[in-house]
């Protein structure tokens, strides 16, 4: 069996035991905050992912995710809510609109000739502050008074209003992970690891450049926008400030560079680690020390691991999944903590400290340069006169 | 029968004519040599002839289409590949990654399992095999530069221009390198190769095309040529240029 072939049974596996989740913890009784833990993991597992197609893959810097984010969070609000659309009718279109407004970026930027990475990222950092303006200004989009999304209507099937927010934001994680992973094993994602190592080069070997960087940058739009737009019901009451800011870009950024930008798997690891820690120190009542602590963890975590942690948990699978697995098991047996939640993120940041083992592979200890060829020889005639 | 004609291509950069009304014709599988004194033009016209640079004017026919109204990746797909001076390799990739990707665009499209079973062809025939799977930095020069030639030949060229393979290596690689490129143009490929050091170029080449100052001074055979007036003035003046 082929490796793609493993990995999407791996997929299913994960898709079918996810989706029990909910049925358990009503079965024992379990508290509901589990259910929401989830799926606002969920929620930030899709933010990192969809950035990390765009970023990750194609060298692109972005601190545009607070803009798709945005506007799947108004679509679906001005939809559902000031138009009445059924929420499952207007999700797509939030999609949909983030995706066009990422294709309507990537038009004018990547068509700029010698565009700079700055100019990007900077060009990205303005949308979305161009869109808050935007939203304050007009009342069909917001207008300054805020939208209130508390009672929209959603389909029974979907369940309570918890495991309908489980199940939406699961679909829309689950499609954004599988995205990056069938992308990572595709010419498609290789010509976009192409682009983030040399893209002049890579636009030389026949690697259709704006194509490709206008897909990434399509598809993270989109997805980001779709799980913005099954966020807007968390958020409840929808107000620019609240949408257009700093957080959603910034954490996407500190998750996928500490958990690895260079594997699809990366932003997963790191959006589920940030994401504990930031909620178990918020519900231990740290607030205020929260930025400080993971501020400082991500410091320590990016200077001694510089690939991300995943990459180098899987270089020792057996050990960290063996940590992890004995961490949980001493914390749940002698009760050490008053939650499952808390047990987990006890045994995620101890799994981490297996990233802090020295690398086996070092990349850093090459072989001397064969005798007598000094690297810098080939220096002359490189520039035009 | 040509496999590339160029009629008049100018590039400036600022105030400065790289490319003054150059005219280039390259015959379908021989080895054009590439020769004049630093800041020539030499390296621009490569830059050019492969899309990297957009020329300001003139038009270059290749197989019935014009270059220069294309792409870097049609350029590629039309059959046109090249080398860097200064190697080039993708830096998260293996030497064999390095050569699949190329192998799955260039000139013709192949899955990525296609090319993970095909880039072995191309590491062994560059004897790179050993080092194939190696992270990148632990290639040596010499190694960067046959993976050039290797990647290069994944996108299943018709003509390849080889900008300055044989700079900066010792004498054993030196011959190795040349070597390579014959095995190379036994294979029917077209080859243009940009080179300082004119032994060389003149025992390979069948014809040479003599820039000085982005004009074309001399063509013709390689002898001959070497022997004008204007191409030893060209060389010695630069040399008391550069003094």
């Amino acid at each position: 069996m082929t490796t793609r072939g493993k990995a999407l049974i791996g997929f299913a596996v994960v898709a079918v035991v996810l989706n029990l989740v909910p049925t358990l913890v009503e079965a024992f009784d379990a508290p509901g905050f589990y259910v929401t833990f989830m799926f606002t993991a969920f929620f930030w597992i899709a933010q990192a992912v969809s950035w990390n197609i765009l970023t990750g893959y194609s060298g692109y810097f972005s601190f545009g995710q607070g803009a798709w984010f945005g506007i799947g969070v108004y679509t679906t609000g001005i939809l559902a809510v000031k138009h009445g659309w059924p929420f499952l009718l207007a999700l797509p279109v939030a999609g949909v609109l983030a995706g066009l407004s990422g294709l309507v970026l990537g038009m004018v930027v990547f068509r700029l000739r010698k565009l700079g990475g700055e100019i990007f990222a900077l060009t990205t950092l303005a949308i979305a502050f161009v869109l808050a303006s935007v939203a304050r200004l007009y009342s069909f989009i917001d207008g300054g008074r805020g939208i209130f999304m508390t009672g929209t209507p959603l389909p029974e099937f979907l369940g309570d209003f918890r495991t309908a927010m489980f199940r939406m934001t699961f679909v829309v994680a689950f499609l954004t992970v599988l995205t990056a992973y069938l992308l990572y094993e595709s010419r498609i994602g290789w010509g976009l690891f192409a682009i983030r190592d040399d893209e002049p080069v890579a636009h030389g070997l026949g690697v259709p450049v704006f194509r490709y960087k206008m897909l990434a940058l399509g598809i993270n739009a989109l997805f980001g926008g779709l799980m913005g737009g099954v966020w807007s019901l968390q958020i409840g009451f929808v107000t620019v400030d609240d949408v257009f800011n700093i957080r959603v870009p910034l954490f996407v950024i500190l998750m996928s560079v500490l958990g690895g930008m260079k594997h699809w798997m990366g932003p997963v690891v790191g959006a589920v680690i940030i994401y504990s820690l930031t909620d178990r120190l918020n519900s231990a009542g740290l607030e205020d020390l929260n930025q400080v602590i993971i501020g400082g963890l991500l410091i320590v975590l990016v200077l001694a691991v510089r690939e991300g942690i995943y990459l180098r948990l899987r270089e020792r699978w057996k050990l960290s999944l063996a940590v992890f697995a004995a961490a949980m098991a001493i914390w749940t047996i002698f009760d050490l903590a008053t939650s499952l939640i808390w047990d987990f993120s006890y045994a995620s940041l101890i799994t981490v400290g297996v990233a802090l083992l020295p690398s086996r592979r070092r990349p850093g200890e090459s072989e001397p340069p064969s005798a007598g060829v000094p690297q810098t020889a080939a220096a002359s005639d490189r520039s035009p006169p | 029968m040509n496999a590339l004609t160029g009629t008049g291509i100018v590039k400036h950069f600022g105030g400065i004519k790289a490319l003054d009304g150059v005219d280039v014709a390259i015959e379908e599988g021989k080895i054009l040599g590439l020769v004049g004194p630093n800041g020539s033009g030499k390296s621009t016209l490569i830059n050019v002839l492969s899309g990297f640079y957009p020329a300001d004017q003139g038009k270059v026919d290749f197989g019935g289409a014009d270059l220069l109204r294309l792409g870097p990746h049609e350029i590629a797909g039309a059959g046109l590949a090249r080398t860097f001076q200064i190697p080039r390799p993708f830096r998260t990739m293996t030497a064999r990654e390095n050569v699949a990707l190329s192998y799955m665009f260039g000139q013709r499209r192949h899955s990525l399992a296609a090319a993970r079973r095909a880039a072995g062809q191309w590491l062994e025939f560059t004897d790179l095999e050993e080092v194939g799977d190696l992270p990148i930095d632990q290639l040596t020069l010499h190694q960067l530069k046959f993976l050039e030639l290797a990647r290069a030949l994944a996108t299943e060229p018709t003509l390849l221009l080889l900008d300055e393979v044989l700079a900066g290596l010792n004498p054993t690689e030196v011959e190795e390198s040349i070597r390579m490129i014959q095995r190379i143009h036994d294979q029917g490929v077209t080859l243009v190769i940009v080179e300082h050091l004119v032994r060389v170029v003149t025992a390979l080449s069948s014809t040479l095309l003599v820039l000085d100052q982005g004009r074309v001074i001399a063509r013709g055979h390689p002898e001959v040529v070497m022997k004008q007036p204007e191409v030893i003035r060209a060389y010695l003046g630069s040399k008391w240029e550069h003094a």
